[in-house]
């Protein structure tokens, strides 16, 4: 695989940031994109552009064609068993809220427990908060192990005879660790429990097969998969998103809509209210090419090498402590340094073009467990080289160098 | 903007030791604040005498080096100020980071106005002008005893 020539398939890598190359180790935030996503996008409004599935005009039927391609990709990508299983929404955000609605409406009972864990994401938690209030459900929180894990044991000392749901992530934004998600779904299924996955991490990252995994729902961040942004896409499978009701109402949803009774849409059409991110929605099939392209075991196995490096390289780098050390570790390296706040040193870092993130990573609840206010994080995509880690450690030691240390 | 203009010495140096980071003694006012997209957070602790002028003021809290610079340099320079004076360079001291060029304020001695002027570099970085401006919105929540926690996603 040549890194370099899949690097110049991505056009921001061409610019001068500051006067520096681009060293981009954000993409766990969201991914740099390839040309041929951009140019879609491009050719989509200037040649084809219409709303789908309402009009029958030319540009109409041409469009919904193109849309429903893109599903029909997704739903391969991700071997779903029917193309009606993939639903697109504004983001993953949206599809956890959606989930979480809709069992909250018709599924729990009061008093009902959610299993999530300690690693989640807030999208995986305050959409599940909600329901404290408005159904009186309890949310219990599988503990984070010293590196960084959650282990299959952990999950099952937290199931009680009131779990209904399992939420969890598939591969953590912080640690990095990789949840053992098919075992934890053939132990929740044994006790009649949904199991609900956020995939922002893992669909950019990891083989995803939704036969093998098993879960209920799976939701992906189209951004993240060097996909356009405001696209979500949520995986459930058919008798859930048959058996539960909308989300949310307005055109394209529905059925027949009279004074005194209304009646909703087929799948997938039912959960897709109102004009969808058309243009993203057929860009992103350019995305799943790419990466179909590329090869996801190959992406794997260089983003693995990356990480294994740049692990080594920070652990030599004395006064920066990594966080987590999972022994199964997707392509996040976060890490502090005694003496220097997370902000500072992403601010320093980016004089010299490299981006990375600094905060809580929206995953207050793990901070709070690591005592920490905030960290720094280095995420890797397929356009990074051992060369980035490289300038990353060099950056790090000038920082070091202008706070004394 | 060479990245050495935001973290002058005079930075580093109150960041790694900060003045005034402690509670004071029967204090009479009091705010918190908090950023919460960096974790930076503080607690201003205000004394005023019966002229309505600081007699100490102090504050507790974690943050980056710019935040704990900024609540260092400004805990030192507001003492002895009267409440009225403390509020309008408070005002002085924001319209800088934000917009203007320089601080104008009759209540600041050149010396005092040389140190503030260390955290001008903050405007090239409009990401980090709350980690600057967490600690001065906090000393006017203590004074106005608004007792709503500042939360620099609310107020800029």
């Amino acid at each position: 695989m040549n890194i370099d020539k899949i690097k110049k398939e991505f056009p921001i890598f061409d610019e001068k940031i500051q006067n520096n190359d681009l060293v981009y180790l954000d993409s766990a935030n969201s991914s740099q994109k390839p040309k041929v996503v951009i140019d879609r996008i491009n050719e989509f409004y200037t040649k084809q552009f219409s709303n789908v599935g309402r009009s029958v005009h030319y540009l109409a039927v041409a469009a919904t064609n193109l849309y429903e391609n893109t599903r029909t990709s997704v739903q391969r990508y991700i071997n779903a068993k029917d193309k009606n299983e993939i639903v697109f929404t504004k983001g993953a955000t949206e599809a956890l809220n959606l989930v979480a609605n809709t069992l909250g409406q018709d599924y729990l009972q009061e008093n009902d427990e959610i299993l999530i864990t300690e690693l989640e994401h807030h999208s995986n938690y305050v959409p599940w908060h909600f329901l404290r209030k408005s159904k009186n459900i309890k949310i219990n929180f599988a503990e984070v192990n010293d590196d960084g894990e959650i282990s299959l044991e952990e999950i099952e000392k937290k199931i009680t005879s009131k779990t209904k749901i399992i939420s969890i992530t598939h591969l953590s934004n912080v640690t990095g660790a990789i949840l053992p998600v098919k075992e934890i779904t053939e132990l929740a299924h044994s006790k009649g429990i949904i199991v609900v996955v956020d995939g922002c991490q893992g669909a950019p990252h990891l083989r995803l097969d939704m036969q093998d995994l098993g879960c209920d729902f799976y939701a992906i961040s189209c951004h993240k998969m060097y996909g356009p942004t405001g696209l979500g896409i949520l995986y459930g499978k058919k008798k859930w998103l048959e058996e539960l009701p909308p989300y949310q109402g307005g055109g394209g949803m529905i059925n027949e809509v009279k004074k005194d009774r209304i009646s909703y849409g087929e799948l997938p059409n039912k959960y897709e209210a109102g004009t969808m991110a058309t243009a993203q929605v057929i860009a992103f099939d350019q995305s799943i090419k790419f990466i179909e392209s590329v090869g996801i075991d190959n992406i794997m196995k260089h983003e693995a090498d990356l990480v294994e490096y740049g692990q080594d390289l920070l652990q030599k780098n004395n006064s920066v402590k990594l966080i987590g050390n999972p022994k199964n570790k997707g392509g996040v390296l976060s890490f502090t340094i005694e003496g220097i706040h997370p902000h500072d040193i992403a601010t320093i870092l980016d004089e010299d073009g490299v981006a990375i993130r600094a905060g809580h990573h929206c995953c207050q609840i793990l901070h709070d467990k690591l005592n920490i206010p905030a960290s720094a994080r280095a995420s890797v995509g397929i356009y990074n080289t051992k060369e980035d880690l490289d300038q990353l450690n060099s950056s790090i030691n000038n920082c070091k160098k202008i706070f004394n240390l | 903007m060479n990245i050495k203009e935001l973290y002058q010495e005079i930075i580093l140096e109150h960041g790694k030791n900060p003045r005034n980071l402690r509670k004071t003694e029967n204090f009479n006012k009091d705010a918190k604040g908090n950023n919460p997209l960096c974790g930076d957070n503080v607690h201003i602790f205000l004394k005023l005498d019966e002229d309505k002028k600081v007699q100490d003021v102090s504050f507790e809290g974690s943050g980056c080096a710019i935040s704990m610079a900024s609540a260092s340099i400004m805990t030192d320079l507001m003492k002895g100020k009267a409440e009225v004076e403390v509020k309008e360079i408070v005002n002085d001291f924001l319209g800088m980071i934000k917009e203007n060029p320089e601080l104008k304020s009759k209540n600041l001695e050149e010396d005092e106005k040389t140190k503030l002027m260390c955290l001008s570099g903050v405007k090239q970085y409009p990401m980090r002008v709350k980690c600057a401006t967490l600690s001065w919105h906090t000393l006017i929540s203590a004074i106005d005893n608004t007792q709503e926690e500042i939360n620099t996603e609310v107020k800029g």
